[in-house]
């Protein structure tokens, strides 16, 4: 994200999945230049983790040529537990429905602002990918 | 009760051993529970009451030693926690979970349209659905706000309580297990938990509360009380045992005096 105006103003809302063995890693560039007076920034990195043998990272960079910027960066990560789903099969869901729900839940945010048929393989792709991530 | 032996029960325990990390907790008990009856199992800390709730939904965390356990006819410890909870056993959660970002109310209608799918009728869709819930909501006097809330995230102790209840009367178990649903509830939560549980009694399903306190049994009147001391019932009876209880202590019923 490169500031370059006066008053100018940016969100970055990053989520990350990690599942299996797999490794998430965010590295974003957040640069100010002199000229951007009053820019402002927001960054958030939420990382959501399915099962015990995975992992997420998170690198931020920022670059400010200008004293008046604000530029913040929040990093949150969470892992479905065993409560969780426990909680979901007692109200007789399937652990893959369990899974589904909170994913989706947790990528809600970014779902909603995608349009509706987007939404719709997004979701989709999400439930193939994830298939059999937990059992 | 004077039919009940022309009836089959929701739930028949017998001899139930049970263990939790290698420690036994539940040393043989036995409990039937009729439709339309309300069970309450009371006793001091440590006495089993959370793990018998435990075993009967089949938490990974216990394991059944000896005994069995037959629901509306079927053997419940060879079901799978998903398949006891579609068969028509909820748990009313003591310490309910937080599922952030999952709406109270796409949560529900998941699980509600797998228990129906299971019983062979047809899906809700989000229409039907959505007047189903206004209806139980109202009917509990709960704010709708809380259908829209992602599932227990921020919710108070009272919240999250009731919340067990509106999940209990849209799901419509057989048998609805309520762990401590007075725990950490001031005596107007406790009050209107009490109503709410009143008013979801039904001749064809039962309810069995556990609770360490006679306080929410005064406001129940359950058909039935059993004190449960480590991991056996000593003694059943009917709602004057719960309030003989308040009076003596368990140190009544275990032999040991009361502090």
């Amino acid at each position: 994200m490169i500031h370059l105006g006066e008053n100018t103003r940016s969100t970055i809302i990053s989520k990350g999945i990690s599942a299996g063995f797999a490794h998430n890693t965010y590295r974003g560039l957040v640069r100010i230049g002199p000229n951007a007076e009053g820019a402002r920034n927001y960054t958030r990195c939420d990382s959501l983790l399915i099962g015990d043998k995975c992992g997420a990272h998170t690198f931020p960079v920022i670059e400010s040529a200008n004293e008046t910027a604000i530029i913040e960066h929040e990093a949150t990560t969470s892992k479905i537990s065993d409560d969780q789903i426990f909680y979901c099969l007692q109200r007789g869901l399937s652990v893959q429905d369990a899974v589904n729900l909170i994913v989706n839940g947790f990528c809600k945010e970014i779902i909603q602002e995608l349009p509706l048929e987007f939404a719709v393989e997004a979701k989709k792709l999400l439930e193939v990918s994830l298939e059999g991530s937990v059992g | 009760m004077e039919s009940r032996q022309t009836r089959y029960p929701i739930l028949e325990i017998r001899q139930l051993h049970a263990e939790v990390e290698g420690k036994t907790i539940l040393h043989g008990i036995n409990l039937t529970v009729y439709p339309g009856e309300v069970h309450a199992i009371m006793g001091p800390n440590g006495s089993g009451k959370s793990t018998l709730a435990g075993v009967l939904v089949g938490h990974p965390a216990y394991r059944v030693l000896k005994g069995e356990v037959i629901f509306c006819g079927r053997n419940l410890l060879e079901l799978k926690p998903e398949e006891r909870a579609r068969e028509g056993l909820f748990l009313a959660f003591q310490y309910p979970v937080e599922l952030p970002g999952v709406s109270t109310m796409s949560f529900l209608r998941a699980a509600l349209n797998q228990i129906r799918h299971h019983r062979g009728l047809d899906e809700l869709d989000p229409t039907e659905f959505i007047s189903l819930l206004r209806e139980k909501a109202a009917k509990l006097d709960l704010d709708e706000n809380i259908l829209k809330r992602s599932v227990n995230e921020g919710f108070s102790g009272g919240e999250r309580k009731r919340n067990e209840i509106l999940q209990m009367a849209v799901l419509e178990p057989k048998l609805a297990i309520l762990d401590e649903p007075d725990s950490g509830l001031d005596i107007d939560a406790l009050k209107l938990v009490a109503s709410n549980l009143a008013s979801l009694r039904r001749p064809d399903s039962a309810q069995l509360i556990i609770t360490h306190y006679q306080r929410l049994l005064s406001y129940i009147e359950p058909d039935y009380v059993h004190v449960l001391v480590d991991g056996r019932i000593v003694i059943s009876g009917d709602k004057s045992l719960a309030h003989e209880l308040e009076q003596k202590g368990y140190g009544w019923v275990t032999g040991t005096p009361s502090i």
